[in-house]
């Protein structure tokens, strides 16, 4: 443990010495500002017509929650797929090239001291990101009223798909030397993971004629991260979705763990 | 001509050291370091055959051997960064295998290409090393004071590695190593790639450490003069296999040169394994 926080801090301090930390926190603010800025303005505009054309009942279940945050973060959890390979790429690859692994597999610790130490330091990374992302939302407590239950799970729900992603990320920087390799496998991964999982389903399905409501699709659909979003967005915080993130984060540390150690044995 | 001196005084004292330590240490001196029947293949490939060799706590040992015989193998089998395919090696009395964790602890390894972070100063750096190495809280701060200092760093401890000289990066390298008082200390050729007056530091560094510590160092090289002045003991290893292994004072008896007895022995070993072949 005490050695888990040792790798984690150094692995920290070493991100915030490159420039790669600063790059991906600025591209993070500028866009979270952006989509904020885009989501408030949409949200004005829609009040607006729907006051043009009084629609007041339409007026009466809009809110806060609902059509400004909740677009907003279901957005941001999409940029942390395209920005977090740039931060994860490092953390174990750049260990192999600069020969310093020599130095952690010779020391008194585990692997999984090794493994756990970068997943922490990525933690911490992400929690500032969330913490960026959070700023805005919080900005609309000083002018308005939204649900504050609401708001936290919605800030919980992306800040556990980004855990999630951290893992996926140690997992792909540990099977190479080379951080692009690493960057482009992580990107790879958290696109299928995010983003193409459904497809694969519809399109396998409409193919091979199997009933898209069989076992294989719905282990298929549990797979993607964007089947578990919906719900927490909405407030619901549901043991399934919690199941999800704790057992995807899982099982990429135990396959990073594994890839150190086996490479030992080549 | 002082250099010549210079070595000549620290192999003296070596030998006094040596000397103290044997006629008592054959018996009460524990050993630090026992490899037996070490083999380490990679495919098809042996790079390590059959290997026995023991250190008693305090011994210098040169590990020698031409480019390619498998020194960095065994160092690394020893320090527990590679398994060995068959075999048994134990320092301090820890089994690599079994009891890597007690074993690692006991150990300061030095790699071939010091194992540095770039963008770490050497100060934050060894003492990342220090907590990794569990030196205690309360003596961390004096302990990476003291490595930085022996080692000679003192003067750059706050600047980058990455603008650090190659000879100031072996250093820090050093420093590393030895930041735990280690019982056991392994040396991949400390010396490679440094000028003359770099490894005339690095050689007295080394031997300061013999001297005034407790501490065992086996060093690879493949630099005889080095082994002159540093060790007691050499180890000759030729294609993984153990050639020779005799105190160093037996093998230049008589003036002959440390050189001479490698040629020989090499080219013997040689004219063996094509013997062999054609048999």
């Amino acid at each position: 443990m005490r050695h888990t926080l040792t790798i984690a801090s150094r692995e920290l301090r070493s991100l915030f010495l490159s420039p790669v930390a600063y790059v991906v926190l600025t591209l993070w603010s500028v866009i979270a500002g952006t989509f904020f800025l885009v989501s408030l303005l949409t949200f004005h505009e829609r009040q607006l017509q729907l006051q043009q054309f009084q629609m007041l009942e339409q007026i009466e279940t809009m809110n806060l929650n609902d059509n400004l945050i909740e677009p907003f973060i279901g957005s941001m959890w999409v940029i942390v797929l395209f920005l977090l390979p740039a931060v994860t790429m490092g953390l174990v690859a750049s260990e192999k090239a600069n020969g310093t692994d020599e130095l952690l597999l010779t020391s008194p610790i585990t692997i999984w001291d090794i493994v756990l130490g970068k997943f922490l330091a990525g933690v911490e990374f992400v929690t500032i990101l969330t913490a960026i992302a959070g700023f805005f939302p919080a900005l609309l407590f000083h002018y308005g009223e939204p649900e504050l239950g609401k708001t936290l799970a919605g800030m919980l729900c992306l800040w556990l798909v980004s855990v999630t992603y951290v893992a996926v990320g140690v997992f792909a920087s540990s099977v190479t030397r080379n951080q692009l390799v690493a960057f482009i496998f992580t990107f790879v991964l958290l696109l299928i993971l995010g983003m193409m999982l459904p497809f694969i389903v519809d399109i396998s399905m409409s193919g091979s004629g199997v009933a898209a409501d069989s076992k294989v699709a719905e282990v298929v659909r549990w797979m993607a991260t964007g089947s578990h979003v919906d719900r927490m967005l909405q407030g619901l915080i549901d043991t399934g979705d919690l199941a999800y993130y704790a057992v995807a984060s899982a099982i990429f540390l135990v396959l990073s763990k594994t890839v150190i150690e086996s490479a030992r044995w080549r | 001509m002082t250099d010549q001196k210079n070595r000549e005084a620290n192999r003296d004292s070596n030998r006094e050291a040596g000397g103290d330590a044997r006629p008592a240490g054959e018996r009460a001196a524990p050993l630090a370091i026992e490899v037996e029947g070490l083999c380490k293949r990679y495919g098809d490939h042996e790079a390590v055959r059959n290997l026995s060799f023991s250190v008693r706590a305090g011994e210098v040992v040169g590990f020698l051997g031409p480019n390619g015989a498998g020194k960095t193998t065994v160092m690394r089998i020893l320090t527990g960064f590679l398994p060995a395919t068959d075999g048994t090696a134990r320092i301090a009395g820890h089994d690599v295998f079994s009891d890597p964790i007690a074993a690692r602890r006991a150990i300061g390894y030095l790699p071939e290409t010091p194992p540095l972070y770039p963008e770490m100063t050497p100060a934050s750096y060894v003492d990342f090393v220090a907590r990794l190495k569990d030196v205690p809280r309360a003596k961390r701060r004096a302990a990476v004071d003291r490595a930085l200092e022996r080692c000679g760093l003192a003067s750059v401890r706050g600047r980058e590695i990455r603008q650090l000289s190659k000879g100031y990066r072996q250093r820090v390298g050093l420093a590393q190593a030895i930041v735990h008082d280690p019982q056991v200390l392994v040396l991949d050729e400390p010396t490679v790639g440094l000028d003359p007056i770099q490894i005339r530091e690095i050689r007295a560094l080394i031997a300061d450490l013999s001297r005034s510590g407790h501490q065992t160092v086996i060093l690879s090289t493949h630099i005889l003069p080095e082994v002159e002045a540093i060790c007691q003991r050499v180890i000759l290893i030729g294609r993984g296999q153990k050639v020779l292994d005799q105190p160093l004072a037996e093998l230049t008896k008589g003036g002959v040169a440390l050189e001479e007895v490698f040629t020989r022995v090499m080219t013997r070993d040689a004219a063996d394994a094509v013997e062999k072949g054609a048999a």
